[in-house]
C-alpha cells in the first residue's frame, strides 16, 4: 500500500477526530486573513488560551460526563460560587493562597459528590439534580456576594494564575525579545514526545502488534513536533507561557493519560457504552458515576478559580452560561450526546474552536447577534458531521 | 445418592426453588452437568429455564436448594461472585460494550496491569491484545483484528466474541442463553460450530434455546422444563424428527416422566 493510500485510508478511520483539528485550522486561517494576521499575533492567541482556560478545564469535566451518559449544568454556578468562596477566605478569613487553593477544590469534589449521590444513588435524572445544582449555586453565589458586590482579589499569586505568566531565565544576549524557558519547554515537550512515540512503537513492535508505517510514523512525529514547536515560538514572542495555559495543559494531560492508558478510563467508557454489561464484568456503575461527578466538581472549582484570578475579583454573575460553553465544546468536539464516544483532548480543541470564533468575530467587528448564530451553525454542524460519521460507519 | 468421585459432575443444583410472589417459576429442579459435557435446556416461554440459570449465574438467590460445584457446595451472591467462582453466562443480548474494541470487551473488568500508581492502574495493551488473539484464533473465530470496534462487528461476530470472553478465563461452566437467537443462518452454524470446538476444547456448556435442531446438533442430554419443573432428562439421540416429537411431547405435558416426585413433594 503506497503512503497516499494508506494515508487516505487512516483518514477515513479518523476522520472524527481529524476533523476538529481541520476545523480549528480552517477557522484559526480564515480569520488570519480577514483580520490581516492580527488574529495569529503572539498577544491574540495567548489571550485566546487564557479565555479558553475556564472553559475548557469545564469542558474537559463535561467530556467524562457525557460519556457515561449524564449532563452536569450545575458547574457554571458552581465555578462561580466557589470562585466567591475562594474570594472571601483570602479577603475575610485571611487564608493564605496556598491553603485558599486545595481547599476550594476539596469544595469541589465535595459538591460533585452531592451530584453523584442524587444521581447515582437516589436515581434522579442528573439533568433534574443538577438543574436544582444551577439553582441552587446561583443562589448561593448571590448571597456570599449581596453584602459586598463584587469582592476584589488583592492577592497577586493568585491573580497570576489567570493572568501570570511563567518567569523567564535570565538574559544571555541571544534571542532578545523572545521568551526562551517557553521555547526551552516547547523542546523538552518535542524530545519527550518523539522518544515516547519511539519506545512505543518498539515496543509494540516487539510484541508484533500492529503499528503505524514508518512513512506515516515518520509524518506524525513531525507535523505534530511541528505544531508543538510552532505554538511555543508564537507564545515566546509575546510574555510567553501563562500560567493558565500551564494549569490547562497539566489538566488535559493528566485526564488524557487516565481516560486512554488506565483501568479507570476503560471502565468509564465500557459505563458509557453499555452500563448493565459494565456491571455484569463487576464494574461498579455507581462507583464510577461518584468518580466522574466528583472530578467534574473539581475541575469546576478550578474553572472558578482561574475565573476569578483572570477578573481579580468575584463577582455576583460570575459564572453564568460557562455550562452551555462547556457542554457546546464538548459536542464540537466530537463528544457523542448517545454516551461512550469522546476524548478530552477533542473537547480541549473544542473549546478553541468556539473561542476562536468570539475573538475572531470580535477582532472582525461583527455584531454579537450575528456572533450567536455563527456558533449556532458551528455546534450544529459538528453534530451534524459526527452523526453522518457514525451512521456511515456501520 | 453420592456419586463416584470421577463421575463428580461439574455443576450439580438440588431441588432449585424460586417463587416470585404467588408465581412458582422453579418448583423443586434437579440438574447435573458433567465434565465436558453440553447439555441442552428447553422448555416453552415461563417454563423456567431462564430463572433456573438466573439461579446458576448468580443473578437470583434460590428460595431452596443446594448449588455444587465440583462436589463443593457454592454459594452464589452476584453475577461477579458467579464469575469468580468459575460460572460463565453468555447473555442473549452479548453484554458487550459497544463503543470499545473487541480485545477491551475480552478483558472487561479483568483488566490486565502493568504499573499500579495507587488507585490507578496503568493497563498492559500489548498483554490483553496478544492473548486476545491468541483465544480467538484458538477458538477458530475469523475475525481480522483485536482492535475493531465491537459496533462494527456482525451479529455472529458479537456472538462469538462473548463467547470467546466467557472462555478466556478457565471457566468451569459456560452457560449460553439463546446464542442463536437473532442471528442469520450462516452465523447460527458458526456458533454452534464454535460451541463444538469449545466442546472438542474441554469445555462444560449449558445451552438454552428455543431452536430444537440447535439443542439436538450440539448438545449430549438434554433437559426439559415445564412450569417450573424437570420432565425430562435424556440423552440426545435419535433421528431429528423423532427428537422433535419428543421433546414437544414432553413441552406442552403430554409426557412427563418425573411425575411421581410432584405427587410425593
Amino acid at each position: 500500500m503506497s503512503l497516499i493510500n494508506y494515508a487516505q485510508k487512516m483518514f477515513r478511520e479518523n476522520i472524527r477526530e481529524y476533523g476538529m483539528f481541520i476545523a480549528l485550522f480552517i477557522i484559526m486561517t480564515v480569520f488570519a486573513i480577514t483580520t490581516d494576521g492580527l488574529f495569529i499575533s503572539s498577544r491574540n492567541l495567548v489571550n485566546l488560551v487564557n479565555q479558553t482556560g475556564y472553559i475548557a478545564v469545564l469542558a474537559v469535566g463535561m467530556t467524562l460526563v457525557i460519556v457515561i451518559r449524564h449532563i452536569d449544568l450545575s458547574v457554571g454556578f458552581l465555578a462561580g460560587f466557589l470562585g466567591a468562596v475562594a474570594a472571601i477566605a483570602m479577603a475575610s478569613w485571611d487564608l493564605p493562597v496556598y491553603a485558599v487553593i486545595p481547599l476550594i477544590l476539596a469544595f469541589g469534589i465535595l459538591a460533585g459528590l452531592l451530584t453523584s449521590f442524587l444521581v447515582a444513588q437516589l436515581g434522579i435524572p442528573a439533568f433534574v439534580a443538577t438543574l436544582a445544582g444551577w439553582l441552587g449555586y446561583r443562589g448561593a453565589l448571590q448571597l456570599v456576594t449581596r453584602s459586598t458586590g463584587t469582592i476584589i482579589i488583592k492577592d497577586e499569586t493568585f491573580n497570576a494564575i489567570g493572568n501570570g505568566f511563567i518567569p523567564d531565565i535570565p538574559d544571555i544576549g541571544i534571542l532578545p525579545g523572545v521568551h526562551k524557558l517557553t521555547l526551552i519547554l516547547g523542546l523538552l515537550a518535542i524530545a519527550f514526545f518523539v522518544t515516547n512515540e519511539i519506545i512505543t512503537r518498539n515496543r509494540m513492535q516487539k510484541k508484533k502488534i500492529e503499528v503505524l508505517s514508518t512513512g506515516m510514523f515518520i509524518l506524525k512525529l513531525v507535523f505534530i513536533s511541528t505544531l508543538i514547536g510552532g505554538i511555543a515560538w508564537i507564545l515566546a514572542g509575546y510574555q510567553g507561557l501563562s500560567w493558565t495555559a500551564v494549569v490547562v495543559l497539566i489538566v488535559v494531560i493528566f485526564y488524557d493519560f487516565i481516560t486512554t492508558k488506565t483501568v479507570l478510563g476503560r471502565h468509564i467508557y465500557a459505563v458509557g457504552g453499555n452500563p448493565e454489561a459494565a456491571e455484569l464484568s463487576g464494574i461498579s456503575v455507581k462507583r464510577i458515576t461518584h468518580v466522574v461527578f466528583g472530578s467534574m466538581g473539581m475541575l469546576s472549582a478550578l474553572s472558578g478559580i482561574l475565573f476569578a484570578a483572570r477578573l481579580r475579583s468575584a463577582t455576583t454573575i460570575a459564572g453564568t452560561l460557562f455550562e452551555l460553553d462547556a457542554i457546546a465544546a464538548a459536542f464540537v468536539g466530537g463528544v457523542s450526546a448517545a454516551g461512550g464516544v469522546g476524548k478530552v483532548v477533542g473537547s480541549l480543541v473544542g473549546a478553541l474552536v468556539m473561542i476562536s470564533l468570539t475573538s475572531g468575530m470580535n477582532l472582525m467587528g461583527i455584531d454579537i447577534s450575528y456572533q450567536y448564530i455563527v456558533r449556532a451553525l458551528v455546534l450544529a454542524a459538528a453534530v451534524i458531521f459526527d452523526v453522518a460519521t457514525r451512521s456511515r460507519e456501520k | 445418592m453420592k456419586p463416584m468421585a470421577e463421575a463428580t459432575p461439574v455443576v450439580e443444583m438440588r431441588n432449585i426453588k424460586k417463587n416470585f410472589g404467588a408465581v412458582q417459576a422453579l418448583r423443586g429442579v434437579d440438574l447435573a452437568l458433567h465434565h465436558n459435557e453440553v447439555l441442552g435446556l428447553v422448555g416453552d416461554n415461563a417454563a423456567g429455564k431462564s430463572t433456573l440459570m438466573k439461579v446458576l449465574s448468580g443473578a437470583y438467590i434460590p428460595d431452596e436448594g443446594e448449588i455444587y460445584l465440583e462436589g463443593k457446595k457454592a454459594h452464589l451472591s452476584s453475577p461477579m461472585d458467579a464469575r469468580r467462582q468459575g460460572i460463565e453466562m453468555v447473555y442473549q443480548d452479548y453484554a458487550l460494550a459497544n463503543n470499545l474494541d473487541v480485545a477491551a470487551n475480552v478483558f472487561l473488568g479483568r483488566e490486565v496491569v502493568r504499573l499500579r500508581l495507587g488507585p490507578i492502574g496503568v493497563m498492559d495493551y500489548g498483554h490483553m491484545e496478544q492473548e486476545t488473539k491468541n483465544l480467538l484464533n484458538r477458538l477458530k473465530i475469523d475475525i481480522p483484528s483485536v482492535r475493531q470496534k465491537v459496533e462494527r462487528l456482525s451479529g455472529g461476530q458479537r456472538q462469538a466474541v462473548a463467547i470467546a470472553r466467557s472462555t478466556a478465563f478457565d471457566a468451569k461452566v459456560i452457560i449460553m442463553d439463546e446464542p442463536t437467537a437473532a442471528l442469520s443462518v450462516a452465523a447460527i452454524a458458526k456458533v454452534l460450530d464454535l460451541v463444538r470446538e469449545l466442546k472438542a476444547q474441554g469445555s462444560s456448556i449449558i445451552v438454552i434455546s428455543h431452536r430444537l435442531e440447535d439443542i439436538y446438533q450440539v448438545s449430549d442430554r438434554m433437559i426439559v422444563l415445564r412450569q417450573g419443573r424437570k420432565v425430562s432428562d435424556t440423552p440426545v439421540e435419535g433421528d431429528i424428527h423423532e427428537f422433535r416429537e419428543r421433546v414437544v411431547a414432553y413441552m406442552i405435558g403430554a409426557r412427563d416422566d418425573f411425575r411421581e416426585r410432584t405427587v410425593a413433594g
